[in-house]
């Protein structure tokens, strides 16, 4: 097979880095760009490099951040201006290939295997991709390229900003292996932690590793980081536009003030599982595995999930399920800070299904055309037209539309 | 010092779509015709913000007139 030739582009602290690119003035203070601590999504989303020097996280408390520059400047998320320049930057590279996929809105890879013959090879195509970029819409790039996406991706977090790295078959062994194995995709702090056990600190000690001990204490992400590390990964470089399988629905928030006990998460879960309830049926799908994440007032967060007999997309059944596992798994000694519900193991809704003799049927196709009755009135006159009574209990912890005040969602690679 | 000034611009759409600007209209009503446009590209302003450069010649000065998204602004010698 043909060598490939891949990219990966990474815009360099992209939130911030937007920011800094529309105001200029941003670059000569420590700056952030982070969420309304009014309303306690103070967390750092992004920062630039005179807030680096103080330390400051990514992910972090706007609280923190202060402690530790009192001068930060924050500026809340500009989220419609990072879209839209962020998409003149993937204009960009749509201009050397017809493969680029998206990773989040400030990643992609770039699959140039058969433009070298038009814009030179990968190294030269980098460059030039750098230097548009950098000229014509003002952010910088950092690339990494290589022969699979894994080590492009591993060579485009090596230098910031505008880092140019290629990571080739002849030399990834002294260029990746010295990395620390958290560098890898899908090493996480919980696989870092076992892979400690194990020795491995080094790509280089994962790839040299016993693949069936891996097997045996990771399962298949063990199997899989080890071809990672050895320069294995032959996954492809998606066409432009293709669309994701959609894996899972979810949606979660940080209120804006504790819940201190049931009823109060229940008016919250509520508008979390209409929300998630909709935006499956929406795209026709149904899932048969409902999850639950909690996080209480000191930041400890855990998941809890339950899979169902049968797939459902009814915010009603959701939300049986939902407090079932609430009930069962916390007892507010704590009161909690942020929760979220995931819908997953999707499948279409229409897909044939086994009749349960004891279950309500027409029940079930009731609610089905209610749900979607209240999502088309919400559709026209928008979200708050029309709720639940028991949101009016609490104004302050149901009152968000979770369905479209959040535009980004998360992505996965798998 | 330049500063980001947004304007009112008179511009000719012809026939092939293209986008010419022929008048900047400043805000206490002076209007300023565009003797030549000396290039055009996509770029990035000093002075925030980016999109396509008009770089103009207006009364024998050379000037960077950006249309941004929807709207022009220039790089202006005065606040």
């Amino acid at each position: 097979m043909k060598e490939r030739v891949i990219l990966h582009c990474d815009i360099n602290h992209c939130y911030a880095q937007i920011e800094e690119m529309m105001v200029p003035e941003l670059r000569h203070v420590p700056m952030a760009v982070g969420g309304r601590s009014e309303s306690r999504h103070g967390i750092i989303l992004a920062k630039n490099d005179h807030a680096k020097k103080y330390q400051i996280q990514t992910g972090e408390s706007l609280y923190e951040a202060y402690q530790k520059c009192k001068d930060l400047v924050v500026i809340h998320p500009h989220y419609e201006e990072y879209l839209y320049y962020t998409q003149k930057v993937k204009d960009i590279y749509h201009e050397y290939s017809d493969r680029v996929e998206s990773f989040g809105l400030d990643e992609a890879w770039i699959d140039v295997s058969e433009s070298m013959a038009l814009f030179g090879n990968g190294l030269e195509i980098a460059r030039e991709i750098q230097q548009r970029v950098w000229e014509e819409i003002g952010l910088s790039v950092s690339i990494g390229v290589s022969f699979n996406k894994i080590f492009a991706k591993l060579g485009s977090d090596m230098i910031k900003p505008m880092g140019l790295v290629e990571i080739s078959r002849d030399d990834f062994k002294e260029k990746a292996w010295q990395l620390p194995v958290g560098d890898l995709l899908y090493v996480g702090r919980a696989t870092l932690k076992k892979l400690s056990l194990f020795g491995i600190y080094t790509i280089g000690d994962l790839a040299r590793f016993d693949l069936d001990i891996l097997k045996r204490h990771l399962g298949k992400m063990g199997e899989i980081i080890y071809w990672f590390a050895n320069g294995y990964d032959q996954s492809e470089v998606a066409y432009i536009d293709t669309c994701e399988e959609v894996k899972s629905v979810g949606n979660g928030i940080t209120t804006p003030k504790d819940m201190n006990h049931l009823r109060e998460a229940q008016s919250v879960f509520y508008v979390l599982c209409e929300s998630i309830a909709s935006r499956a049926k929406e795209i026709g799908m149904a899932g048969r595995c409902i999850s639950i994440q909690l996080r209480d007032t000191d930041l400890k967060s855990f998941t809890r999930q339950k899979t169902l007999s049968r797939a459902t997309n009814l915010s009603d059944e959701m939300m049986i399920v939902v407090m079932e596992l609430l009930r069962k798994n916390y007892d507010f000694s704590k009161p909690l800070r942020s929760v979220s519900v995931s819908l997953s193991h999707l499948q279409p809704e229409n897909e044939k299904v086994q009749l349960s003799l004891f279950e309500d049927e027409i029940h079930l196709q009731k609610q089905y055309h209610l749900e979607k009755t209240i999502d088309q009135i919400r559709l026209r006159y928008g979200f708050k037209s029309i709720k639940r009574c028991s949101m009016l209990l609490d104004k302050e912890l149901s009152d968000f539309d979770p369905k479209n005040d959040h535009i980004i969602f998360p992505v996965g690679y798998f | 010092m330049l500063y980001k000034r947004y304007v009112d611009v008179v511009a000719l759409i012809d026939k092939q779509g293209k986008l010419t600007p022929l008048i900047l209209r400043w805000d206490n009503g002076v209007q300023y015709p565009i003797d030549r446009i000396l290039e055009v590209r996509k770029a990035v302003s000093e002075v925030g913000g980016s999109g396509i450069l008009y770089r103009c010649r207006i009364q024998n000065q050379e000037r960077k007139l950006f249309y941004e998204k929807n709207r022009w602004f220039i790089e202006s010698t005065k606040p």
